[in-house]
């Protein structure tokens, strides 16, 4: 699945580091997360959605919408 | 200098910290309690036999000592590792599971195979401490590969 957090992480100048820390996840999760090996859970993707104060399909794009 | 700490850390990278340094207390404590109960057994040992030999029905301990060493391995084998399972975050959980997943179709697997095949002659009969071999093997070699491939 493709996503911006990637972007929207540097538009913030955080590093994964940082963004791990406010989503209380671990590093190694947002990389994998930004690099599309691993798909977040639901609560994970609202927690992304809210931190960034967006709706989660701005963030997520599963290639299924036109 | 080999290290250089940041002086001004976000909220997010002293968090990610403070999780950092509990993973390493978490893999200290197991390292400890791994270490204290092998010396244990192998320096209080009373007959000739070892754990991991294959002969460790000659293995001979104070009813008190073996007590306490069953008490260790539980927390080591499972307590430890339940807590560390809630302690994760889902990337770190769905590598564990991946990885337990692994070990238990392995020995599944093992056992019915390491049968036949000591059926017709190819291997000695199986025993506990070569499935718990294969186990651990098997929960390694799935951890790696979701590590590193998914």
């Amino acid at each position: 699945m493709k996503n911006r957090l990637k972007v929207l992480r540097a538009e913030r100048d955080w590093s994964q580091a940082e963004l791990a820390g406010r989503l209380d996840v671990s590093r190694q999760a947002v990389n994998a997360i930004e690099t599309g090996k691993h798909d977040p859970s639901l609560p994970l993707a609202f927690r992304i959605a809210r931190l960034f104060d967006m709706r989660i399909e701005d963030i997520f794009d599963d290639g299924e919408l036109p | 200098m080999i290290w250089k700490a940041k002086p001004n850390l976000g909220p997010g990278e002293a968090r990610t910290r403070q999780r950092q340094r509990r993973y390493l207390a978490y893999l200290a404590v197991g390292g400890v309690l791994g270490g204290i109960t092998g010396f244990l057994t192998g320096y209080l040992d009373k007959g000739d036999g070892n754990l991991l030999a294959g002969d460790w029905d000659a293995l001979a301990l104070e009813p008190g000592l073996a007590l306490f060493l069953a008490a260790m391995l539980l927390i080591g084998f499972l307590a430890v590792p339940l807590w560390g399972f809630a302690m994760v975050d889902e990337l770190k959980r769905e590598h564990s599971l991946v990885a337990y997943t692994g070990s238990s179709l392995a020995v599944l697997a093992a056992f019915p195979v390491w049968a036949v095949l000591h059926a017709g002659g190819f291997v000695p009969p199986p025993h506990a401490p070569g499935l718990w071999l294969v186990a651990f093997v098997a929960m390694i070699a799935s951890y790696l590969v979701a590590r590193w491939r998914l």
